[in-house]
């Protein structure tokens, strides 16, 4: 059994197993491990990425579920090499201890910059609100992505 | 020029002092860019990956292991059990556990078989064909557990530490005013969002563990004792890591995975689930503590009377030293001529407990400043002015154990610290904002903390440093990292130590192979000792520098060829931590079974909060965290670790509680314990207190855990404020505050919000059959 094509980071991505995770799809068959398991069952954020431009658990989608989609992880959100404004504002505003929350942060962060109308601080929070951080009790995280809105240039 | 290298001060000419510079962690670009390796994300070809089967029962016997099923799946490589581990013990005290259980299980989520199969579905299937055949036991289900058995053989307390300065009782007697304080706090679990696991290989003789740790040496240790090894023979690479706060320090991941390893001579694999983590993990200690203060009518502190019961589950592993910290802790940050500490550990078939930020400290705390802050509305005095006029000063000695307190302590400047933001300022005009159910009130609280693992303990860190010929400055050194960028700051103190650019110097940390042994990640003592042996190595590396005719002003590149060609390139240094100047009442003989801190980091803070009379439930509007650590070497990662740090008091004290029902784990995934998200965590202002600490590296000392202490104890505060109901029991639950408002008012009515939070979440989702299990608030 051998999945149909999705796009991963823009590049297509075939013959993962349709039942598995796509957490599972993403972290051994692509060999993307900026997504982590934190959890397993939609708590913790930790294995957030885009879905069409949309943020989700993937430990709770299927690869199937994937099929034809544009899947986006934080290796996707910039050239390799580089880092995308929002990132770097994560670096400057030291937003970050151990960083295991991170990637499925600054991807939630990202989709949130895209998507919403208006960004303040309860909208950035609301929209962190599904990534768990147990390090830096996230007014660091908040205040990167401020910072990323007030530039105007988003992720 | 002078060529002074002690510490505290730094010669940089031609160079940018960094130190006090926000520099950001040095893997920060990999972190966010998804591309850093964790010891769980490592891989290589071939390797098994592991999964361990787990006591279902609290406390029995094991009559029978059958691991015939398990062994015959196809794509199983090996299943241990308790024969198969040469020394079956996890260190060398036995009531510390077996690595895997033999005999008798003591509490849920006792590991009791490894498996190790091609891969993790394979694993996991496997442990769970395991059959394991229990004869049940009573459950010993705290410390007061009427059960006719014991956990151990000796009996259930695992230990006691008693201490009385001056007369207490006469002094409690003579007092204007006695406040009796009886409070519990709960288990909390760490929630490192990296649950444990990571990779082990066995080659040659030699077993590398790539594993989370806070303390590689005792890591080292825990291996070779069970597979009889050389320690020489057991390497650890314990890092990068997803957050530690204690449960790495003495977790037996890195045992599981080099037993595997051992036994199958292939590298292996095992990534813990989150259910397994919080089930069999350690937890903050869950402590009964009672306050009795006597005090003067002006004010003046007579006397505290602090009586403590800790429930350390079935293993004592930290369980004596936390309960140490709690001593010397249960007088706070006060002055008083009579002083008493009574502290039992206990052992229970309950969650095992064991390190948790904070160690101790935050358990006592909450029952002494909800004491402070009651004697403050029954005297009529306002709670700062009660507060520092009761301090300890600086150079004083300590309530309890009469130590002198380190000069560098800012205990009343920290208090005032956080009196003077506008929060506190302000309370009067936030509380008649107060409208409807939601009473407007603000708290404050505060707390210190010793850096370090006490006098007449011989803690030390050590440092190795090796200039390259391409004029780059290697350096190895402990504490090891788990998220506080303790890498950066080291890097930035010997950039100003050595006076050249920190591009040029590369730290290495967390390889035992490498970094000389330095101790434990943990009381507050990475930055004050590992700091403080960067310094001292790049002092000697700076004296060479300084003889004539080395640093001829030619390129470091130059420089660094020239002491590479002589032989003078590599170093080594270490730091002893100073014991206290005086040990007081201590006897000198037992100065390590009480070790009092030299140096003790201060905590003040503020909270501002609105609660709802009907529902119960707590709303955040601020934080102030006001922090004297000393200098800050990094001032960002400093406020970094004081926001985590306010962020976990939170979670300690409104939502996090481990509960178990006789025993059986009821709060086993993060749908059930809630830890704070950014919509529960208010704004936090941190204010950081000027100051210098002379034996810390350019005045620096710790400050990672008292940030954690003074939040439950100023939110129960402003709760009082608000509405003239002291919360005795954590966490805070809108169920307990309102038990504990109807108590006071006789009403109680309930009422939904639509936040989606961890307030919002722990009533919609906590199951109506363990409430009831609760204390009652009003009973207290
Ligand atoms: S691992 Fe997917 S939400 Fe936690
Ligand atoms: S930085 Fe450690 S969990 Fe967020």
């Amino acid at each position: 059994m051998s999945g149909d094509s999705m796009r991963v980071n823009g590049t297509p991505a075939r013959g993962h197993d349709p039942g598995a995770r796509l957490l599972d799809v993403l972290r051994d068959d692509l060999g993307l491990r900026g997504v982590k398991e934190g959890c397993g069952i939609g708590e913790c954020g930790s294995c957030t990425v885009l879905l069409d431009g949309e943020p989700v658990c993937s430990c709770l989608v299927f690869a199937g579920q994937a099929e034809g989609r544009d899947v986006v992880t934080a290796e996707g959100l910039a050239p390799a090499g580089e880092l995308g404004r929002l990132q770097q504002e994560f670096v400057d505003h030291q937003a970050l201890q151990c960083g295991y929350c991170i990637p499925g942060v600054v991807v939630s962060a990202a989709a949130h910059l895209a998507g919403a109308d208006h960004v303040d601080e309860s909208s950035v929070r609301e929209a962190l609100s599904g990534n768990l951080c147990r390090c830096t009790g996230y007014s660091k995280l908040v205040a990167a992505v401020l910072a990323t809105a007030d530039d105007g240039d988003q992720a | 020029m002078t060529r002074e290298t002690t510490q505290g001060t730094s010669r940089a000419p031609a160079h940018t002092g960094v130190v006090g510079r926000s520099l950001p962690a040095d893997d920060a670009a990999a972190i966010v860019a998804g591309d850093l390796e964790y010891v769980t994300d490592r891989r290589v070809d071939g390797m098994l990956h592991g999964a361990v089967h787990r006591s279902a029962h609290p406390h029995a016997r094991i009559v029978s292991v059958d691991t015939a099923r398990a062994a015959s799946e196809p794509g199983v490589v090996a299943v241990l059990t308790a024969g198969d581990v040469p020394c079956n013990q996890l260190g060398t005290d036995s009531e510390n556990g077996a690595v895997l259980a033999g005999d008798v299980v003591r509490q849920v989520g006792e590991a009791i078989a490894l498996v190790a199969a091609a891969d993790p579905e394979t694993a996991r299937r496997a442990a769970d064909l395991i059959e394991v055949g229990y004869e049940p036991l009573p459950v010993v289900d705290g410390p007061d557990s009427p059960a006719p058995v014991t956990v151990h053989p000796r009996g259930n307390v695992a230990g006691t530490l008693t201490f009385e300065s001056g007369d207490v009782a006469t002094a409690l007697s003579s007092s204007d005013l006695v406040v009796d304080v009886d409070t519990t706090t709960s288990a909390q679990e760490h929630v490192a969002i990296e649950t444990p696991g990571g990779m082990a290989e066995w080659d040659l003789g030699k077993i590398t563990v790539w594993c989370g740790s806070q303390n590689p040496g005792l890591h080292r240790k825990l291996v070779a004792h069970a597979l009889r090894l050389n320690l020489d023979d057991v390497r650890l690479v314990s890092n990068p890591v997803g957050g530690a706060f204690g449960s790495r320090n003495d977790d037996p991941a890195p045992v599981y995975l080099a037993l595997l390893a051992w036994h199958t001579t292939r590298p292996v694999h095992l990534h813990l689930s989150r259910r397994e983590t919080i089930v069999a993990g350690p937890k903050r200690h869950p402590y009964r503590t009672r306050v009795r203060l006597g005090f003067d009518r002006a004010g003046t502190l007579r006397a505290i009377d602090s009586r403590a019961v800790a429930d350390t589950g079935p293993y004592v592993t930290a369980g004596r030293n936390v309960l140490k910290t709690s001593a010397e802790l249960s007088s706070g940050p006060y002055a008083a001529p009579n002083a008493r500490f009574d502290g039992t550990v206990a052992y229970s078939n309950n969650a095992n407990a064991g390190a948790f930020r904070g160690f101790g400290a935050p358990q006592v705390a909450f029952a002494l400043e909800t004491a402070v802050s009651e004697a403050a509305v029954e005297l009529g005095l306002d709670p700062v002015q009660i507060r520092r006029a009761n301090l300890t000063r600086p150079g004083d000695a300590h309530s309890l154990y009469g130590h002198t307190v380190s000069r560098s302590l800012r205990a009343s400047q920290t208090l005032d610290a956080a009196a003077a933001h506008p929060w506190w300022r302000d309370r009067d005009a936030w509380a008649a904002g107060s409208a409807g159910p939601w009473r407007r009130g603000t708290g404050i609280a505060m707390a210190i903390k010793g850096v370090g693992m006490g006098s007449g303990k011989g803690d030390t860190a050590r440092a190795r440093l090796i200039v390259s010929a391409t004029g780059t400055v290697n350096i190895w050194a402990g504490p090891n990292h788990t998220g506080q960028a303790i890498g950066t700051a080291y890097r930035q103190i010997a950039a100003d130590t050595l006076g050249i650019d920190h591009d040029r110097i590369r730290v290495h940390v967390g390889d035992s192979e490498l970094v000389p042994e330095s101790g434990a990640t943990a009381a507050s003592r990475s930055m004050y000792a590992g700091g403080s042996a960067v310094h001292q190595v790049c002092g000697r590396l700076r004296a060479v520098l300084d003889e004539p005719g080395v640093d001829t002003g030619a390129s470091f590149d130059d420089v660094a060829a020239h002491l590479v060609a002589s032989g003078r390139a590599e170093y080594e240094a270490e730091f002893v931590l100073p014991d206290v100047d005086d040990i007081g009442r201590i006897p000198p003989e037992a100065l390590a079974d009480y070790a009092p801190h030299a140096v003790y980091g201060c905590s003040a803070q503020v909270v501002r909060l609105e609660v709802n009379t009907l529902t119960g439930e707590i709303r955040l509007h601020g934080v102030v965290c006001a922090v004297d650590a000393g200098v800050a070497v990094n001032p960002g990662a400093t406020v970094g670790q004081a926001e985590g740090g306010v962020a976990q008091g939170v979670g300690f004290a409104l939502f996090e509680e481990y509960r178990l029902d006789a025993g059986v784990p009821v709060t086993t995934s993060l749908e059930n314990y809630l830890i704070p998200t950014a919509m529960d965590v208010p704004p936090i202002e941190t204010v950081l207190v000027t100051g210098h600490e002379n034996t810390g590296p350019f005045g620096a000392k710790g400050m990672s855990e008292v940030v954690v202490v003074p939040t439950a104890p100023a939110i129960a505060a402003a709760v009082g404020s608000a509405t003239g109901f002291w919360p005795r029991h954590l966490p805070m639950t809108p169920e307990r505050v309102r038990a504990g408002l109807s108590a006071m008012s006789g009403e109680g009515t309930s009422e939904r919000s639509g936040r989606r939070s961890a307030a919002e979440r722990a009533r919609t989702r906590a199951r109506p059959e363990n409430m009831s299990a609760e204390p009652a608030e009003g009973a207290s």
